[in-house]
């Protein structure tokens, strides 16, 4: 049976079905590329989980734990955050961005024979909140605004249709 | 008639204008939030740039129709054209409101500051506040045809403000970085300007479709309006 409103109504729900469909598969291939190559964990679920699988570890040096660097050797130091702190050793070429009390994200591997977390490349901090949110705060209202106006017309050819023509009284 | 046939002629080609921005979107989408890779400096806070850009440029390119409109409306005074006006005045402001939460969202990360007394940044306020006050003016005047010219004048006057805002960044030493498209040539990197293309003309063919339907909804509700009586008994009132 059709709805009240008629077929054309029928007809923007599965048009807008079909997009939103589509929309959220776009959703999920982006969330799928965040989680492979962006989001990061911190020294704490770092200790408690000990993967065993490439991560990217977020954390600030601790004042004072940087050491090594010379002759070609590695760099030594701890990162810390939300009260946990896991000892890096950091043999990559990217020296110069590191520096006591700076936040860093660094790609490697936890050793957990030797307690310590091996990397060997620097990643830029992620802020994905700001995009997340610029997505969020242009794409919705845009979507709400096209459906309300679509479905306004479709509701409009059909009331039009059924109004009968006014006849001043006399 | 004029206005029968221009309906006509909406409704005919608007569903063409929907299925193309919705493919070039999604496609525009998916490259900028999937595929591209991340800029050198501001890292993945670049992707924000797929959606403000084309929101600033397609609140521009709305604003240049109501102003085309509204020349239109004063040389041949056809109510659907006003119509159009109305519509594209409303999608505008949408885009305007857009481009400057978009902008603010990306200034953070970037600049460290919500929002900067840019000269980019304060003319395209402005032009947000015209927006306002042009649509305060249809609200608040009875007499819908003194109205329709007011604020036809009022869009006119507006449009000096349109330059401003792309030249801003020529004009004036400000924070907000010069075009990357310009007659310089395009200084942004390949596989960003594929989802950059996408989206700018994806929202551009988009807005074409919004202000087909808008304007539809417009004309729609004062031919249902007229039906119902309600606009000959206000006329009978005067």
């Amino acid at each position: 049976m059709a709805p009240p409103e008629g077929g054309a109504v029928k007809g923007l729900y599965l048009r807008w079905s079909i997009l939103i469909v589509v929309f959220s598969v776009i959703g999920f291939l982006a969330i799928s590329r965040y989680d492979r190559e962006v989001r990061t964990i911190s020294p704490k679920v770092l200790l408690s989980e000990s993967p065993n699988t490439e991560k990217r570890l977020m954390g600030m040096i601790d004042a004072g734990s940087l050491k090594g660097g010379s002759d070609g050797m590695p760099f030594r130091f701890s990162l810390s955050s939300e009260g946990a702190k896991a000892p890096v050793v950091f043999s990559g070429d990217d020296r110069e961005s590191l520096r006591d009390l700076k936040t860093i994200v660094v790609i490697g591997r936890w050793q957990a024979d030797k307690g310590v977390f091996e990397a060997g490349e620097i990643a830029l901090t992620p802020n994905y909140g700001f995009i997340t949110s610029a997505y969020v705060f242009s794409l919705i209202p845009l979507i709400l605004l096209i459906f309300s106006m679509e479905r306004r017309v479709a509701l409009l050819y059909v009331m039009i249709k059924d109004e009968k023509v006014y006849q001043a009284e006399v | 008639m004029v206005a029968t046939r221009f309906i006509g002629w909406l409704r005919r080609f608007e569903k063409w204008f929907g299925f193309v921005a919705a493919i070039l979107i999604a496609a525009g989408l998916y490259t900028g939030l999937v595929t591209s890779s991340p800029d050198y400096y501001q890292g993945e806070v670049v992707r924000i740039m797929y959606v403000h850009v084309p929101f600033v440029q397609t609140a521009m390119l709305s604003y240049f129709t109501l102003f085309i409109c509204s020349i239109w409306y004063l040389w041949k005074r056809e109510s659907v054209v006003d119509n159009a006006c109305h519509a594209a005045a409303g999608l505008s402001l949408f885009f305007t409101a857009g481009g400057l939460l978009t902008g603010s969202i990306w200034g953070k990360p970037t600049w460290n500051a919500w929002w900067v007394w840019d000269p980019r940044l304060t003319s395209f306020a402005i032009l947000f506040l015209t927006l306002v006050g042009y649509l305060m003016l249809r609200t608040f005047l009875e007499d819908k045809e003194k109205g329709a010219t007011f604020c036809a004048i009022l869009a006119i006057i507006g449009f000096i403000d349109l330059p401003i805002i792309h030249f801003s960044v020529e004009w004036w030493r400000s924070l907000h970085q010069p075009s990357s498209i310009s007659t310089r040539g395009i200084s942004i990197a390949p596989d960003m300007m594929v989802p950059f293309t996408l989206m700018g003309v994806g929202v551009s063919i988009l807005f074409a479709y919004m202000l087909m339907v808008r304007t539809q909804m417009l004309y729609l509700q004062h031919l249902l309006e007229a039906k119902q009586g309600r606009l000959l008994s206000e006329g009978q009132f005067e």
